[in-house]
């Protein structure tokens, strides 16, 4: 049987809260060197700031913006520094312990993430990318299904009209892999349906007339396709694949996560991309981890990833696959 | 003339645009049927497995298992044009579902592996025609939508293409062939 809430609260003040106050007075302990060197920079700001707008170099102006961003570098620097050794030990003290208390099968590796060889299999997001980094990744068995997933950040770099060079995301954040439980041959991406809904007709066209996704694939389930828009590269097989039931999970699954959702069914496998726009796995530096309810949040995030196996049922197995 | 000109040559193209809809949409129509097609013969091919390893179970149910292996003939050695291969398949379908009804009041059949074997590969191939079925449902209704709207009627009038038939299965009919369900009550 699943760990379910409750239990996790049990396991919390027993097995992990001992361990987590040396954590908490690390996490003290930056916050303190933090705020010591804010106001340190502060202090050395201003001198700076006075030194320079004496001098006949700079105007105030000028001074003020120098010594305001030597200042913010200089504590950028510092927070990177304090928060590294607090991060990696966060990750093994709390959301190693959770996930195998999860499922102790499951293995987690807080520096590897899924290749980038992987992703562009997933045929979900068509864009180049420039920077490929992830992390967290989580892989083994859920019910009898080969799983992996990890917190995925792939990002392009963009020229804005000042001609400056800028990161832009192409895609941020959870990249979830697990074997289908029906043999195919056929590839099918599933996307937010985002031309329809602002566009209307003329957007459908446009689905319709897009060389790089392949054929569009509409399909007879009212409120899959207001969410999605279907590319496949075989009418049958695609409609194999997405059945009523599971187009019906889809849904059902994007209406309780609420966030983008990206589909692809390649090679026998399903890919599941859901956008975050912030870290999956990080903690948090004001919140105080002795409290259970900033605990609860990471939990509940990798029950529903781990909910996925079930949710779409991808242990119920057809002949072909038992 | 200038206009003339301007004013044929779209004419022209729009003609060529509609008449190119037209036979794409039908032609999708024929290349998922052949598809559908393929998925109905897995089943015929099942059939006479699955005839043969009930019937001697099965005392009660010959006649259904008459009509089944007649109808599978009837399908495998006639060339049946769309509408006759639909009108078949839906009389198959029923009675492949009354069979799997009947399966229920013989536990020594239900204890069988190879019986199991055959209902578990029966219960994909229908999945698989099932996808098939909406499939072609949809390039149909696509192909008759286009042939009975305006302007591209006028053009499917002149071409004498006709309206197509959708591949339904009553309700009833739908449910009590969902070997899977039945399998694992």
């Amino acid at each position: 049987m699943k760990p379910r809430l409750a239990s996790l609260l049990d396991y919390y003040y027993e097995s992990m809260s001992p361990t987590l106050q040396a954590l908490e007075e690390k996490r003290l302990a930056i916050l303190s060197s933090l705020k010591k060197a804010a106001l340190m920079l502060a202090c050395l700001g201003t001198v700076l700031f006075f030194v320079l707008s004496r001098t006949n170099v700079f105007t105030p102006l000028h001074a003020f913006l120098l010594s305001a961003m030597s200042g913010f570098l200089i504590f950028m620097f510092i927070y990177r520094h304090e928060r590294a050794g607090y991060d990696s030990l966060f990750k093994d003290l709390v959301i190693e312990k959770m996930i195998h208390f999860l499922d102790p099968s499951l293995i987690y590796a807080k520096m590897d993430s899924i290749d980038a060889h992987e992703y562009e299999r997933s045929e979900l997001f068509n864009e180049a990318y420039d920077r490929f980094s992830g992390k967290d990744l989580v892989r083994g068995e859920i019910e009898g299904v080969k799983v992996r997933f990890c917190d995925l950040h792939v990002e392009k770099k963009v020229r804005t009209k000042n001609g400056k060079e800028e990161w832009s995301d192409i895609f941020s954040g959870l990249f979830f892999v697990a074997d289908f439980n029906k043999t195919f041959h056929a590839k099918v991406v599933v996307l937010p349906d985002v031309a329809e809904r602002s566009l209307g007709i003329l957007g459908t066209w446009l689905q319709g007339v897009n060389p790089s996704r392949g054929e569009l694939i509409k399909l007879d389930h009212v409120a899959f396709e207001k969410l999605f828009v279907v590319y496949g590269d075989d009418q049958i097989e695609s409609r194999y694949i997405l059945s009523h039931a599971l187009m019906e999970r889809i849904v059902a699954f994007h209406q309780k996560i609420d966030k983008p959702l990206y589909l692809s069914f390649v090679d026998s496998k399903l890919f599941l991309a859901l956008h975050y726009t912030k870290p999956l796995f990080e903690p948090i530096l004001t919140r105080s981890l002795l409290e259970f309810k900033s605990i609860k949040d990471y939990f509940e995030l990798l029950m529903m990833i781990t909910n996925i196996v079930t949710e779409f049922k991808l242990n119920e197995k057809l002949w072909s696959k038992r | 003339m200038e206009t003339f000109l301007v004013v044929a040559g779209l004419i022209f193209l729009l003609v060529v645009f509609m008449y190119n809809t037209l036979i794409s949409k039908k032609n999708q129509v024929d290349t998922i049927y052949a598809g559908l097609d393929a998925v109905l013969k897995k089943r015929h091919d099942l059939l006479p497995n699955l005839v043969a390893s009930v019937q001697e179970y099965m005392v009660h149910e010959s006649i259904t298992l008459e009509k089944i292996t007649e109808l599978r003939t009837k399908a495998m050695t006639h060339s049946l044009d769309s509408r006759e291969t639909i009108a078949l398949e839906k009389q198959l379908s029923s009675m492949l579902g009354n069979l799997m009804v009947a399966v229920e009041n013989y536990p020594t059949l239900k204890a069988n592996e190879n019986f199991l074997h055959l209902q578990a590969t029966l219960s994909e191939v229908e999945e698989q025609i099932s996808a098939a079925r909406r499939a072609y449902n949809q390039s149909v209704n696509d192909y008759n939508n286009a042939i009975e709207m305006f302007p591209t009627n006028f053009m499917a009038g002149f071409m004498h293409l006709e309206r197509k038939e959708v591949f339904s299965i009553p309700e009833r009919e739908r449910s009590s062939v969902d070997v899977k369900n039945l399998f694992q009550k």
